[in-house]
């Protein structure tokens, strides 16, 4: 009998990230690139996608909520790719906070990745597809440990 | 991307049709090609406490419409929900409801 085992599961009153080695290597080097990126604060058309608009018409009202807002937003993220890093690194336990600073992880790796590959409705991922682009690769990976996490949060 | 953008007014329990004038903001989440549609409900229903149905009948809105009208509030208020959807990754924006006072 062949037991499949989930790559995130609810443990007790939290959760285990159960990646294989190679796995948790790749989403931590990913994590740790968009780190990077965050943190170097250089405007990129691909973290862009991270930072939406918020007063669409009222540039004036736009700036103010950005002056306070972006900072805190960047920051938001960068402590969410450290609580990852963290579990991954170590036994890869997490509580309901450390699994959803995952998920907004590995959904901003998702959303980089959408905006370097150009990603509309119109031409989603074929998930079959092994010669797909590497970073096509990434994200349909991505995005089922994202679907796997939401499960194990909402008990599936 | 459908051409027909409907917002879907959200009431809320209790609250008569028309928006309160202390809560002249309405936080909207728009369509995008990247989030899961589970992702999505499940962001909707943490955030706002929407059971699972409403939080579904929300994300399909914003699936099929293209956006939908996920929270009002005052602008702080509003400006904190824009602000945590952000954190998930979704693409929210606000804007004062009902016509503008020019």
């Amino acid at each position: 009998m062949i037991r499949f085992r989930a790559p995130i599961r609810r443990d007790g009153d939290g959760f285990v990230v159960a990646l294989s080695p190679d796995e948790a290597e790749l989403v931590q080097r990913l994590l740790g690139e968009l780190g990077e990126l965050l943190a170097s604060d250089a405007p990129s058309p691909l973290t862009e996608r991270l930072f939406p608009v918020v007063h669409p018409d009222d540039p004036e009202q736009e700036a103010e909520y950005q002056r306070w807002m972006r900072p805190e937003l960047v920051q938001s993220k960068l402590t969410a790719i450290a609580t990852v890093d963290a579990a991954l690194t170590g036994d890869g336990r997490l509580d309901e906070g450390g699994l959803l600073a995952f998920m907004q992880g590995v959904n901003s790796v998702r959303l980089v990745l959408g905006a370097m590959l150009d990603i509309t409705d119109e031409e989603q991922p074929d998930e079959d597809d092994d010669e797909a682009p590497y970073e096509m690769q990434l994200y349909v990976y991505l995005s089922w440990l994202l679907e796997w996490s939401v499960r194990a949060m909402t008990n599936q | 991307m459908p051409t027909v953008l409907e917002p879907t007014r959200v009431i809320e329990p209790g609250a008569d049709e028309q928006v309160a004038p202390d809560h002249p903001w309405i936080v909207i989440v728009w369509n995008d090609p990247v989030n899961l549609m589970s992702y999505v409900t499940f962001v909707l229903q943490k955030l706002f406490g929407y059971s699972l149905e409403k939080a579904t009948e929300l994300m399909l809105d914003v699936h099929h419409k293209g956006k939908a009208v996920v929270a009002n509030g005052t602008r702080e208020q509003a400006e904190m929900h824009v602000f945590r959807l952000h954190e998930h990754g979704l693409w929210a924006s606000m804007e004062k409801d009902g016509p503008s006072d020019g």
